[in-house]
């Protein structure tokens, strides 16, 4: 049996993870509540008066209430998440490094390896690689952009309050109300769809490489075979 | 032109009466009760306004809320407090006298008078597809446009553009902000408008000569600041999670929420929570039928209207967000397990060479 070496490489700083975990916990209650919001597939308790219904099960404004405080919570760990880039290098791997010619090689060889034209020991290795550079500014887009458009709509039960004068614009620029609710709806279905592909990919990786990828989103660190190629990224 | 207390005087009616109307119109402008010595004192000193009123690409029901109006009455606004020089659906008058009489009104309070235009102009074909006085609509608007002080846009054609201009708006009617650009415009929406909105936004340009505070969308704050949901008496059935699921149900015969119907109330800025119809009888919701949204920018566009998310177009199927989302979900969960199967094969073995 050969023994390979393995470089431990340190990319996860304590505040991305917390952020992380935070962020998966928020935006699976705003999916699900969510999705009750937009379609109510139970009737809350119905033996009651609609005043006294709160105490005697699930109802609608319970949910909302849910969905608004997980809200505030996604709002409050984005803010975190681009504080802390501000600080940290190793926390500022988001943006696609288009200038630089390793992205793009990075960029032909993840797609050759996901097509299965490539094996996925074979190409250079890479902290993070072009594909999860591409699309992470995207999600990270979509969760500003379900951030505005959802406080924009909770906002406007009070039009010259607050959020309606920080975010309400974004109703008028979707072409009213009914479409920002529409469009919220949407996104949200893409970032589900975003989620199911980045946990099959991760699972992928670490099944393949066995490199740490699934325990570096709680212990910070991943294992590499040589030097990666965008090391200078975190040091 | 004589004042509104004089005209008042006029026809009789007594200084108790006239400190009566003043405090109620002030109610009905949204105004706080501090100021109706101020409401008084401007009915007192200012003259009645002109206003010119034309009816472009419509269905005339913005003039048919508008005379069912009760506080105030229809007439003591067309009568008393505003001085109604023409308008080809309710004058007596018709034809070449009438456009005369309109020219010289024009000409007599140039940059004075208030134009309320309902309906919108269709700009195909050069503007054929709406004639009035033997000219494209477009024109008789630019015209009248020309000299007025400022704009009143009733409705939701001459706010958005209604049904004519809904997709996929064969005669090119666009909203009156489109081709008036240099005048202040207010936008009064809704097919057709509250009664007592309209009499409320004429009473309050008249009364202060100056257009109400409106927001971003030229909306009078006052009138569209609140979402129907956020008004409506059956909220308390939203909230609780007391849904009407169809028509027939007992929960419609209880008066639950219609949220499930497609009631378009949490995306709908207008009164009728408030205001109601018909002197405050009632309104769609209060009626059992949820709200259709007609007081909103494209609400045709945005059906089906008995439902609460819109299809979207996908061949031969009716699907909404939430069934697209389900599939793709689903597709993308067994492309991950297809692929990585054959990745797993694909990287199985030693590395070659």
């Amino acid at each position: 049996m050969r023994i390979e070496t393995a470089k431990k490489i340190y990319i996860f700083s304590p505040g991305l993870r917390i952020w992380h975990w935070v962020n998966f916990l928020t935006i699976i209650t705003l999916f699900a509540t969510g999705l009750y919001i937009g379609r109510a597939f139970f009737l809350g308790p119905t033996g009651v008066e609609a005043t006294y219904a709160y105490g005697e099960g699930l109802t609608m404004g319970l949910i909302r209430k849910v969905h608004f405080i997980a809200g505030y919570v996604l709002l409050a760990s984005f803010i975190f998440r681009l504080l802390i880039a501000l600080f940290s290098k190793r926390d500022r791997l988001v943006l696609p490094t288009l200038w630089r010619r390793d992205y793009w090689v990075g960029l032909k060889e993840i797609t050759l390896k996901y097509i299965l034209l490539m094996r996925d020991d074979e190409g250079h290795e890479y902290i993070r690689n072009a594909c999860a550079r591409t699309v992470y500014p995207l999600v990270y887009l979509a969760i500003l952009f379900m951030i505005i458009t959802g406080f924009g709509m909770y906002g406007m039960s009070n039009p010259s309050g607050f959020w309606a004068s920080l975010f309400g614009w974004i109703v008028w620029f979707l072409g009213g109300e009914f479409s920002t609710h529409m469009w919220h709806h949407w996104v949200a279905w893409l970032i589900i769809i975003f989620a199911v592909l980045h946990v099959y990919f991760v699972v992928r990786e670490e099944a393949i490489k066995k490199n740490g990828e699934l325990s570096s989103m709680f212990n910070g660190y991943k294992f590499f075979k040589g030097k990666p190629v965008d090391l200078e990224d975190i040091e | 032109m004589e004042t509104f207390w004089e005209a008042f005087k006029r026809h009789g009616v007594s200084r108790r009466d006239f400190i009566k109307f003043a405090t109620t119109i002030t109610g009905m402008m949204g105004l706080a009760p501090s100021m109706v010595p101020t409401v008084v004192r401007a009915m007192e000193t200012k003259p009645r306004v002109p206003v010119i009123w034309i009816h472009g690409l419509e269905c005339t029901c913005c003039s048919e809320s508008f005379i069912r109006s009760a506080t105030p009455l229809a007439s003591d606004v067309v009568l008393s407090m505003i001085s109604l020089e023409y308008d080809d659906t309710l004058s007596a008058a018709a034809g070449e006298p009438l456009e005369e009489h309109r020219k010289k009104i024009m000409k007599e309070y140039w940059g004075n008078y208030i134009l309320a235009v309902e309906g919108n102009p269709p700009l195909g074909e050069d503007g054929m597809y709406c004639i009035v006085a033997g000219k494209p609509f477009l024109e008789h608007l630019k015209e009248s446009a020309e000299g007025a002080k400022a704009i009143i846009a009733w409705g939701s054609c001459a706010s958005w553009g209604c049904v004519q201009a809904a997709k996929p708006n064969p005669t090119t009617a666009v909203p009156v902000d489109k081709v008036i650009t240099n005048k202040p415009i207010i936008k009064v929406p809704g097919c057709p408008p509250i009664a007592e909105v309209m009499t409320g936004v004429v009473m309050y340009m008249v009364l202060f000569d100056r257009i109400p505070p409106l927001d971003s969308q030229g909306r009078p704050k006052m009138f569209y600041g609140n979402r129907i949901h956020d008004t409506c008496y059956r909220r308390a059935f939203f909230n609780a999670g007391q849904f009407v699921e169809r028509f027939d149900d007992d929960a419609a015969r209880k008066g639950w929420c219609l949220y499930k119907m497609g009631c378009r109330g949490p995306t709908t800025y207008n009164q009728c929570g408030s205001i109601r119809w018909y002197n405050g009888l009632s309104y769609p919701i209060q009626a059992g039928h949820g709200c259709i949204g007609c007081a909103e920018k494209d609400f045709w566009d945005n059906g089906p209207f008995y439902e609460r998310l819109t299809n979207i177009p996908v061949p031969k199927q009716e699907a909404d967000a939430d069934r697209v989302g389900a599939v793709a979900v689903a597709t993308a969960v067994g492309g991950a397990i297809v692929h990585g199967v054959a990745s797993k094969l694909r990287n199985s073995g030693k590395k070659e060479g």
